[in-house]
Formats: C-alpha cells, structure tokens, sequence
C-alpha cells in the first residue's frame, strides 16, 4: 500500500468520505482534548463510545458499501448455527470503484486502530483503568471492522478467480461445441 | 448484525444457478466429446426414458443427475461449521444488483431501527415467539443492548449524589462483562447458543431494570424504590427465562438460570442504594 493517493482522479463520493473520516477524527480528537475541558469521566466515556460505535455503523452499512463496495453481516440460519456472510459488488462494478475512495477507506480503516492501540498503551502506562475501558470499546468496534472487511476483500478475491475461470470454462466450451458443430456437420455433407 | 430480509435470497439463488452453469458447462464439453452433439438438456431435469407416468414404482425415479454431477467444482455454499466460520456466499456478481448493497442510506437506518424495536418487542413483551428462543432472537443487534447499558449506567450516574464518574464505570463495566461472563457459563455448561445472541438476549432483558432505574431516580421514596426494582427484576428474570433454560440441559437450567437472576439482583440492589 502506498503512502500517497492515486494520482488523477478526484474523489468519486466526497461526502461519504466525509463522514467516514468525521466520526473516526471525532472520537479520537474528543478523546484527546476532552480531558483539558471536561471534569467529568462519564462525559468523555460516553460521547467517545457514542461517536466510535456511530463510527463502525458508517462504515459498516454506509461506507463500505459505497466506496468499496463490499459488506458483511451475520446470520443465524434455520439450524440456529451462525453464518458470517460476506458480499461485495460485481466485477464490473468493482473494477469502476474510485481508487481514491478505496485508498482513503482503508488508511483511515488501520490508522485509527493504530492510533487507538498507541492510546492503550498510554492509558496502561499511567494505571488509569477507566480509560482503558474507553480505549478497549473502540479498539474493539474498529477492528471488528478491520475483520470484516478484509475477510471480505478475500472473499472477493476468491471470487473474482471464480469468474475467471468461469469464463474460461465458458470460451473453452463454446469452442468446443463450435468444433464439435463443423465436424458434424462436415460429416453430415461427407456422408450424403 | 444480522440482516434477514428477502432481497438476499435471491443472490443465493443466482449464486447457485451459476454454479449449476458452470457444472453443466463442464459437463457438457465433456459428454460432446463421447456423444454426437445434442441440444443441451435441462440442468438437473433426469427424466430417464426408461420410466412412464402411470408406473407407480415404490422408488422414486432414480435421482441420478447421473452425467450433471460434477463434484469437481465445490459449491462455496457448504460446510457450515457451527463456530460460525466465514462463508464465502451471496455472491452478487452474476445476478441482479444486490438491493443491500446499492440501498439508500435512510433505508439502513430505518431497517436497523425498527430492527432494535421488534427485538425488544420479542423479548421483553408477551408474545407468541417466545416457546421458539431460538426462532425469536434470530436477528440479533448490540444496538438495543449498547443504548439500554449506557443509559443504566447514566441514570445510576445521575441518581449518585458523589462519585458520579465511577459509578458509571462500574455499572457499564458490571453490565458488559457480566453478559460476556453469563453468555461463558451457558457454553460451558454444554448448551446452544450462540454467542452474539446470548448478549444481545442479556442486552435487551435490561429495559426493565432501565425504566426501574428511571423511576427511582425521579422519586426518591426508598419504599418505592424497592417496589418498583422488585417489579422490575422480576420482568426482566422473566423476559430472560425461556431463552436461558431452553438453551442448556433440563438438569442444569438452575446452574444456568442462577448467576443471571444474580447478577439483576445486583443490579437491583445499586438502584436501590444510590442516593
């Protein structure tokens, strides 16, 4: 992965890009600066915990599914086993995503779990239990996020060899019923 | 985060029909090669020669897709471990653009929405589903159970007249590694649940002790303050009863059962004794 952004192209979805940004800078910069104006521990637990699972929720249905075109979510089937499901877009769709948009999606995806990692150690360093409990909440919720959709971009990687080789299968086998078709009907003439 | 609307289905079925495709392509080139060429049969249609309408065998017409079974090309739809291994499915490529992925935003917020009420619904109120846990809970969400915590824990917050801010850290931390904990011993005692949902389950069985909690915070009566959590608790031991105990063995449901009711009575006891 490169340190910078494709060259080129602008952003195909600014605003999504936005927001997928917004609530990740939010909660850390609240989490950061809250403690030079806010007195109170609950304050800062709550709006930080509220901003990070509002973040994993942009992202999850939102951001995901725009700007890379990938989802996943859990279900349980009819046995009442659980079943991760993964989905994402088809060839065509994915080979038009914004290189931009994916570059963005997934920088901001690991460096705020970095960044939250860095907090952790902070916060064990100094004995204070509580901001480990905030640290370990959003820590979390982005590397559910990191799992998900990696898993994902593996599926899609999988799948996408799929559809090679289907359609492989399908110029082979055209070719060969092609052949199969003249050689009949060459012996269909021959034999006449 | 379960998502269990209509519009997957047929992504599934897509996806299978063009594993069948595949198959029958394989097959095909394959058989061209023995056989002149014929006009391709129907995929998955045997229909052997050899049987009539009006012959009433006692075995079903041989389910050979005898030339069409291809077990060359695994199905990625298989092998569904029970500790929920990622399955590479619904894949949308060669069917119709998959509605959830292309949906607006406002259509998400307002399914997970009314996702969050319907679970309540189920698990808190009186209704059919509950004889079937496992049917009830199928969408499970941490949504519901994430408000219903932080807002326990701010009320509590609220209703201490000292040392707000550890009051509520100890009530979240209380609350959410207690639901891990319980959802723990139900595995462990050899039951079937699944792990998200016994929290989820847990999660939303606190709406009771919340409007407890709201109403002693209000009135400051101690008479009423025990009244009202007595009620509560026992809601929410109710609400949490049927799935808990169909989940394990008859002989240890109480084993199952008990740190539950444990843990809202401790709950119970904090509402009653913040002041």
């Amino acid at each position: 992965m490169d340190l910078n952004p494709p060259p080129g192209e602008n952003y195909a979805n600014p605003r999504i890009c936005f927001f997928h940004v917004l609530f990740k800078a939010g909660a850390l910069a609240f989490y950061i600066l809250s403690a030079l104006f806010f007195d109170s521990f609950v304050i800062i637990f709550v709006v930080t915990v509220l901003l990070s699972a509002l973040d994993f929720w942009v992202v999850k249905n939102v951001s995901g599914r725009i700007l890379v075109g990938l989802r996943w979510w859990n279900e349980i089937d009819d046995d009442g086993e659980s079943v991760w499901k993964f989905e994402c877009l088809d060839q065509e769709s994915l080979a038009r995503m914004n290189k931009k948009d994916s570059w963005l999606f997934w920088w901001t995806l690991y460096l705020t779990a970095v960044i939250w990692i860095f907090f952790g150690i902070f916060s064990l360093i100094r004995f204070q239990a509580d901001y480990l409990l905030v640290v370990g909440v959003c820590l979390t919720l982005s590397i559910a996020n990191i799992v998900g959709f990696t898993k994902c971009r593996k599926v899609t990687s999988i799948l996408s060899g799929l559809c090679d080789a289907k359609k492989q299968i399908q110029q082979f086998a055209s070719q060969t019923i092609a052949n199969r078709f003249s050689s009949t009907i060459q012996s269909a003439f021959s034999a006449v | 985060m379960a998502h269990n609307e209509r519009d997957t289905v047929p992504l599934n079925q897509s996806s299978q029909s063009d594993i069948d495709e595949i198959e029958n392509l394989i097959n095909y080139s394959v058989q061209s090669t023995v056989l002149p060429a014929q006009p391709p049969s129907p995929p998955r249609a045997s229909i052997p020669v050899s049987s009539s309408p009006f012959i009433q065998s006692s075995l079903p017409p041989p389910p050979q897709k005898p030339a069409f079974v291809a077990p060359a090309v695994p199905p990625p739809v298989s092998n569904r471990s029970s500790n929920g291994q990622q399955q590479p499915s619904s894949m949308t490529g060669f069917g119709s653009p998959p509605n959830t992925l292309t949906e607006p935003v406002w259509d998400t917020v307002k399914r997970d929405l009314s996702r969050i009420v319907s679970n309540l619904k189920l698990v808190v109120f009186p209704n059919p589903f509950r004889e079937d846990p496992g049917k009830a809970l199928r969408d499970w969400d941490l949504w519901g159970p994430f408000f219903f915590i932080v807002f326990l824990g701010l009320t509590l917050s609220w209703s201490a007249s000292v040392k707000k801010s550890e009051v509520f850290a100890v009530a979240f931390a209380l609350l959410a590694t207690g639901a891990v904990i319980l959802t723990l011993n139900v595995l462990l005692l050899g039951g079937h649940i699944i792990f998200f949902q016994s929290l989820s389950l847990l999660g939303y069985c606190l709406f009771p002790l919340d409007v407890g909690a709201l109403i002693c915070m209000l009135k400051d009566n101690v008479i009423l303050k025990i009244v009202v959590v007595c009620v509560t608790l026992a809601w929410s031991s109710w609400a949490a009863y049927p799935f808990i105990s169909m989940a394990v063995n008859p002989r240890r449901k109480a084993l199952a059962l008990y740190p539950v009711l444990l843990m809202y009575v401790s709950v119970g006891f904090l509402i009653i004794a913040i002041d």
